[in-house]
Parts: C-alpha cells; sequence; structure tokens
C-alpha cells in the first residue's frame, strides 16, 4: 500500500468519527458517568461498616493474583458498553451508506480521487476497530476513576489497598481482550456487516425496513419452495457470543482461523461486494 | 460477460436480487454440502426439557390426559 493510499485511508476514518462522533464518542461518555453515579449511589446505600469490610475483601481477593487469569472477571463490567457499541454499530451501518445519497454528499466523495471500495472498507474498519478503541479508552477512563475512587475509601478505612492495583491491572489486561474480541466479533459478523450496508445502499427509506423484511422473506421462501432451512441454521450456528468473545489470549488463533470464520468472510464479502456496487446508483 | 455485467447493473433492483441470489446460493450449497442439521429450539434446566421438535407430542399427551380425566 502506498502512501497516498494511507492518507486516503486516514482522510476517511477521519470523517467517519468526525460525521458519528455522537455514536463512537459521545455514547461511551455518557455512559461512564452515569455507571460511575449508579455505583457511588449503590455504596452510599451500604453501611459503611459493609463497605469497608467489602472493599477489604475485594483487595485481599486480587492480592498476588496473575492479572491475565483475573482478567475475563473484569470482562463482565464492560458488558453495558458492548451493548451499547453493538446497538450503535448496526445504527451506524444502516445509516451510514443511506445518509450519504440523503443529503447527496455521495456526489462530493464520488468527484474525489476515492473509490467506493475504499469508502466502504472505511465504513466496516470504523466499526470494527476504530469505534470499540474508543469504548476501550472511556471504559480504561472508568475503571481509572473507580480505582481511585475504591483506593480512596480503602484509606479512609484503614484498609491495606495493594490489592486493588492488581485489580486495575486486570482490568486493564481485560479491555485488550475485549477490544480483540470486537474485531473478531465484526470479522465473525461481517455477514451481517455486510447485509447491514447492502441495504444501507439500497434503500431510499428505511433502510432497517428492507434489511429485516428481505431477510424474513427470503427465509419464509426457502422454506416454503425448498421445505428447508439452511438460512436459518446458518444465522442461528453464529448467533451464540461464545463464539467471538475472547476470554484468553491463546483462543485468539482459534477463533480466527476456522472453517466458519473464514467461510463467513467469503459471504460477507459477497455481500460487501454488493453494498460497494450499490453505491453507483444514486438518487 | 459485458452482456451479464450490464443486465446485473442495469438498475439497483437487479443488482440487489443478484446479490441475493448468489448469497442465497452459497449458503445453500454450502449447507447441502457439509450437511448442516436442521436445529430446533432445544431448552434444558434441571426442572423440565423442552425441545419444540416434541411440542406436538406433548400437545397430544395433554389432549389425551384431558380426555381421560373428563371421562
Amino acid at each position: 500500500m502506498d502512501k497516498f493510499s494511507l492518507l486516503q485511508y486516514r482522510a476517511l476514518i477521519r470523517r467517519e468519527i468526525l460525521e458519528h462522533r455522537n455514536l463512537f464518542i459521545l455514547a461511551p461518555t455518557f455512559l461512564a458517568p452515569i455507571l460511575f453515579m449508579a455505583m457511588v449511589w449503590i455504596a452510599n446505600q451500604l453501611d459503611p461498616d459493609d463497605l469497608g469490610s467489602m472493599i477489604s475483601y475485594l483487595a485481599m481477593l486480587f492480592n498476588g493474583l496473575s492479572p491475565v487469569e483475573m482478567a475475563p472477571i473484569f470482562m463482565l463490567g464492560g458488558i453495558p458498553f458492548i451493548i451499547v457499541l453493538f446497538s450503535c454499530a448496526i445504527v451506524y451501518l444502516l445509516v451510514t451508506l443511506y445518509q450519504d445519497r440523503k443529503d447527496s454528499s455521495v456526489l462530493f466523495w464520488q468527484s474525489m480521487p476515492v473509490s467506493n471500495l475504499k469508502t466502504v472498507l472505511t465504513k466496516i474498519v470504523t466499526v470494527g476497530a476504530i469505534a470499540p478503541f474508543f469504548y476501550m479508552a472511556v471504559l480504561f477512563g472508568f475503571y481509572l476513576v473507580t480505582v481511585i475512587w475504591l483506593s480512596i475509601l480503602g484509606v479512609s478505612h484503614d484498609i491495606e489497598i495493594a490489592g486493588i492495583g492488581y485489580m486495575f491491572m486486570a482490568a486493564v489486561v481485560s479491555l485488550l481482550l475485549l477490544y480483540i474480541s470486537a474485531i473478531v466479533a465484526t470479522l465473525w459478523l461481517l455477514p451481517s456487516v455486510g447485509w447491514l450496508l447492502l441495504f444501507s445502499a439500497f434503500a431510499r427509506r428505511t433502510p432497517l425496513m428492507w434489511a429485516a423484511g428481505v431477510f424474513i422473506m427470503i427465509g419464509f421462501l426457502e422454506d416454503f419452495l425448498f421445505g428447508t432451512q439452511f438460512l436459518a441454521n446458518w444465522v442461528e450456528s453464529r448467533a451464540n457470543p461464545n463464539q467471538y468473545l475472547i476470554m484468553s489470549f491463546g483462543d485468539v488463533f482459534d477463533r480466527i482461523f476456522n472453517y466458519d470464520m473464514l467461510f463467513g468472510i467469503v459471504v460477507g464479502a459477497i455481500l460487501i461486494a454488493g453494498a460497494v456496487l450499490m453505491r453507483r446508483f444514486i438518487d | 460477460m459485458n452482456t451479464i455485467k450490464s443486465l446485473v447493473l442495469r438498475n439497483r433492483y437487479t443488482l440487489l436480487v443478484t446479490v441475493l441470489a448468489v448469497y442465497v446460493l452459497v449458503l445453500v450449497l454450502e449447507g447441502a454440502i457439509t450437511g448442516r442439521e436442521v436445529r430446533v429450539i432445544d431448552f434444558d434446566n434441571p426442572f423440565f426439557d423442552l425441545i419444540v421438535r416434541n411440542f406436538e407430542e406433548f400437545m397430544d399427551d395433554s389432549r389425551q390426559n384431558r380426555d381421560a380425566d373428563q371421562l
């Protein structure tokens, strides 16, 4: 890849971040303080002695333990962020190409030396690697503030807080696992990503209705005409989050290089190619 | 080749239908070759098992039980 292509991708990613900063930056930034305030409120409801013994127990539990082994516990803390990221990703994929045509900015971008393929690939990279990076950055801030708050509470209760340092390290390792999980999830769910992009590029209005309606209709037609359920089986076989959540670094290779993952990427590529070609039809 | 290309890219609807046809074809062929089984929703817990495939048997059993009770 030459320097000009890298500059083009950099500019396209910057554009995506600027256009969709509400989904990628503001959404987790609003979520983190809400969760922190909820934690503080719950802590205030507890008896001070109970709170002290709870912090003491946490500090003892994590003291001296390997952060890598304890990291999966902190992945649970990221669940609200993952849910918001997932929802924002669906909204982004449905809206992104549709919005380009609606506000006619597609005409401007097509006049630039940027191909439709590069534009669509940038959108996939944005949703799979850039957006999770912002979410993990906010989550890091959330964990940092929480650890500082716990340390202050621990000191005020005369508790040995060395274990809270180990807890923080485990939380940081969990962020890395969550980030890798987000990338693996994007590859695993590439057919869904391609499907949403295809209908975002196709629909003149209500892309969500088109995407959902055509999906249901095709499944119904297959069952009705051929009496088979390969499409439904295919979707069901890829719907389990355990297939793309990475709980240990050793799992990464197995999750990426297996038949189901590679076949999913092929199917996703068909739909993404459709979305790229669909970009030539402008309302 | 050019004829096919111009036919597929004639308008957005022909392109959509072509992409969906290729998508369905690939999935169905892969499903048939690998013998992807039709799955049903299995719900296991310590208290009872619910298998949707057996739902009709369950309905028949309960109907027979109800008839027996009425007699």
